[in-house]
């Protein structure tokens, strides 16, 4: 009996925080869900009950699966990308070197400066005619004609994804820096008594030990970046020609400027879906696959 | 929330405290204001004639919001969903038909005298108009017109253009100049659409078609769009319009690296201040069996669930005054909505000014149709889609043509 209320002891702890992530999160995704099952006029009075026919536009309309595969690559080739380019920064800056304090802060700086104003940044140094970035690659003697980066669909939503991973790799690299300051030395030193080279060090200490930190990267970044509405809207509004819309671009413009409330409801019901079975499927799969790696050393324990 | 709890907890106990030495105070009936933010002048012009009018009518407050335009729809969307809209607002015309037939909009018949009625040029009134009822009153008011860069005229030796052959000829020896591009040509963002409109309704097309269907999928609309793509691919315009949104194209007009521009009144007084040695000229659209230009105007809207009519009217009045209007339209570069002010030697004796204003007598103005934002969208898209060669003239306007009698319901 007493070991059960201190088993519950916990569970009864988080139950305040658990009611307000309820109340914060709950409400307005039901709202959601219940605008999303009614007409709504085009300044979201609700006329009537109509079930599942703003998904079934939604479903029907080819731009929504244009928007939906665009979001999957776009979520895909950031969140990779920034794990890529961060992973090694935050090991540069793990490592002791003399102006080490001074490299951080310039990292980290981009990460103080306001999403929209990054994106207007890079809108104007992608200008064709008096963009930063033509005119150093002209000087440079690399093209000899501007480029106009934001004209066509394809470069633009290229260089919207590197405009993407350049602002997560801030927040990315704290992550891993934090993961590896916290990493045991020793582990380091044992490897090299041993004979371990430096890839083999990455391999088989720093990154089976940044696994928790990894991840953790990985759910926050793809929830960031799934939902990120300011570098797309800025740069190209999800154009041209519907070209770079993502869902949020495309759900905004619904919203906004058509005024179609319920459409834009179910779109934001459906991201929400698609984002909560990733982050279920994604921890899950994590837990595993540490139960799985447990399971031995818990046999060594019990030989004890 | 708690932050508005909070002030209005501090205005009622300001409000009490103030009743308590002043026995003389009474009730003061609060009118919302939403101005949409035309320039950095805007805001304290509105704030100067509601400051006037509160000197005047000690018993009524003008509060005044300024909201960019950009967001302005969105912004009054979240109000009346929210139930806390504004008692009046100035909106685009075009979004004027969803608030009348969503019972947004209060029909201001009743309280327009015929005296107040007759300041308004006519035409501006029209487009406020819905069902027989007038449903706003127009605030600001501009036309297209063209615009030339005679240094580079000159210099291509090559004549100002009344039709569009003679524009298209004139920008085959601009463009041979170097550095220089023959005429600018919006694809990117807000407007774009408008200057298609701009080349279809010279050649005599229309948006809507009689029968209300689309006009896209007319002879003289893809004659238009072909010519724009012709104009594209033979090097006439700038390199990928679909990178340049309208101030883009104006930038590079200041910047005096294009011949011709289709524009509006506003961008004169951006030139005098940004760009003043430059030699431009007002004309005309060029024509191809149409005359034509862009109206556009902008309107002045009661909200229906206003509980401060008739003190939200009275600040209309006094809002209109001539020397309200003059400092407004003079300020902002508009073209007069009064027919007071339009009498004023600045509107009638000004080249610049005369040159928008004489397109006037043959403007068109967007459809007064719901929904007319994403039929526009769908109609930049196509552009687009033209421009960069993703589809035909033909097939583009066809499927265009389509998708928007399809949301039209037709």
């Amino acid at each position: 009996m007493a070991n059960r209320i201190q088993k519950s002891v916990p569970m009864l702890m988080i139950v305040p925080s658990l009611l307000l992530a309820v109340l914060i999160i709950g409400y307005p995704i039901l709202d959601l869900a219940w605008t999303s099952s009614q007409e709504v006029s085009r300044f979201g009075k609700l006329i009537g009950f109509i079930g599942w026919e703003n998904f079934a536009e939604v479903f029907g309309d080819p731009l929504f699966w244009e928007s939906l595969t665009r979001t999957g690559i776009w979520t895909l080739a950031v969140v990779a990308g920034t794990l890529l380019i961060s992973m090694p920064v935050a090991m540069i800056l793990n490592d002791d070197f003399y102006g080490r304090g001074l490299a951080r802060v310039i990292v980290m700086l981009p990460w103080a400066i306001s999403l929209t104003m990054t994106a207007v940044v890079w809108r104007w140094a992608l200008n064709g005619r008096s963009g930063l970035l033509n005119a150093t690659l002209m000087q440079a003697g690399i093209i000899d004609q501007p480029i106009e980066w934001l004209a066509t669909a394809g470069t633009a939503f290229v260089v919207e994804i590197l405009v993407g991973i350049l602002v997560s790799i801030p927040f990315t690299t704290t992550i891993l820096l934090g993961g590896l300051s916290s990493m045991p030395q020793d582990a380091y030193e044992a490897a090299v008594v041993d004979g371990a080279t430096g890839w083999h060090q990455f391999r088989y200490i720093t990154l089976p030990l940044m696994k928790p930190f990894i991840n953790i990267a990985i759910v926050l970044n793809v929830i960031y970046v799934f939902n990120s509405l300011p570098i797309i809207w800025v740069m190209t509004e999800g154009g041209p020609a519907n070209g770079t819309d993502i869902l949020v671009t495309y759900l905004y413009k619904l919203a906004f400027r058509f005024g179609q409330l319920g459409k834009a409801s179910a779109i934001s019901l459906i991201m929400f879906g698609v984002l909560l079975i990733f982050t279920i499927l994604y921890v899950a799969l994590i837990s595993r696959n540490d139960a799985d790696d447990a399971a031995p050393e818990a046999e060594v324990d019990d030989e004890h | 929330m708690t932050y508005s709890f909070r002030t209005s907890t501090a205005v009622i106990a300001l409000g009490l405290g103030m009743y308590a030495f002043a026995p003389a105070a009474y009730a003061q009936t609060v009118v919302d204001f939403t101005v949409a933010e035309y320039s950095a002048k805007t805001g304290p012009y509105f704030q100067e004639v509601a400051t006037a009018f509160e000197a005047a009518n000690p018993d009524i407050k003008i509060n005044i919001e300024v909201v960019p335009w950009d967001t302005l729809l969105q912004r009054l969307t979240t109000d009346v969903a929210g139930g806390s809209a504004p008692d009046i607002s100035i909106i685009g015309t075009r979004w004027l038909l969803d608030f009348a037939s969503q019972g947004i909009a209060e029909p201001v018949d009743s309280y327009l005298t015929p005296e107040f009625k007759s300041t308004f040029i006519d035409t501006f009134m029209g487009p406020g108009i819905i069902d027989g009822k007038i449903m706003g009153l127009p605030v600001a008011a501009s036309a297209r017109a063209m615009m030339v860069n005679m240094d580079l005229y000159d210099k291509a030796g090559a004549t100002p253009p009344t039709t569009w052959d003679e524009l298209y000829e004139a920008s085959k020896k601009i463009a041979a100049l170097p550095d220089t591009f023959a005429f600018g040509l919006q694809g990117k963002e807000i407007e774009t659409d408008a200057y298609f409109y701009y080349n279809l309704w010279t050649h005599g097309g229309d948006i809507l078609n009689a029968d209300g269907t689309s006009g896209l999928a007319s002879d003289a609309a893809i004659t238009s769009a072909k010519l724009y793509k012709q104009m594209i691919d033979e090097g006439l315009t700038q390199p990928s319009p679909t990178n340049y949104n309208r101030e883009d194209v104006f930038n590079l007009f200041k910047q005096g690296k294009v011949g011709t521009i289709f524009t509006f009144p506003m961008l004169i007084p951006q030139i005098k201040e940004e760009a003043p040695n430059l030699k431009y000229k007002i004309l005309p659209l060029p024509e191809a069996g149409a005359k034509a230009t862009y109206g556009v105007t902008d309107t002045l809207m009661m909200f229906a669930d206003s509980d401060a009519k008739e003190a939200a009217w009275k600040f209309i009045e006094f809002a209109y005054q001539d020397q309200y209007r003059e400092k407004f339209d003079l300020g902002e570069g508009f073209l007069p909505v009064t027919k007071n002010v339009a009498a004023l030697p600045h509107f009638t004796e000004d080249p610049d000014v005369a040159g928008f204003a004489a397109g006037l007598p043959y403007a068109k103005f967007a459809p007064v149709i719901a929904n007319w934002e994403e039929i526009a969208d769908v109609t930049v898209r196509t552009m687009q889609q033209i421009y960069l060669g993703e589809v035909t003239p033909e097939d583009g306007m066809k499927a265009a043509a389509d998708a928007i009698n399809k949301i039209r319901g037709l």
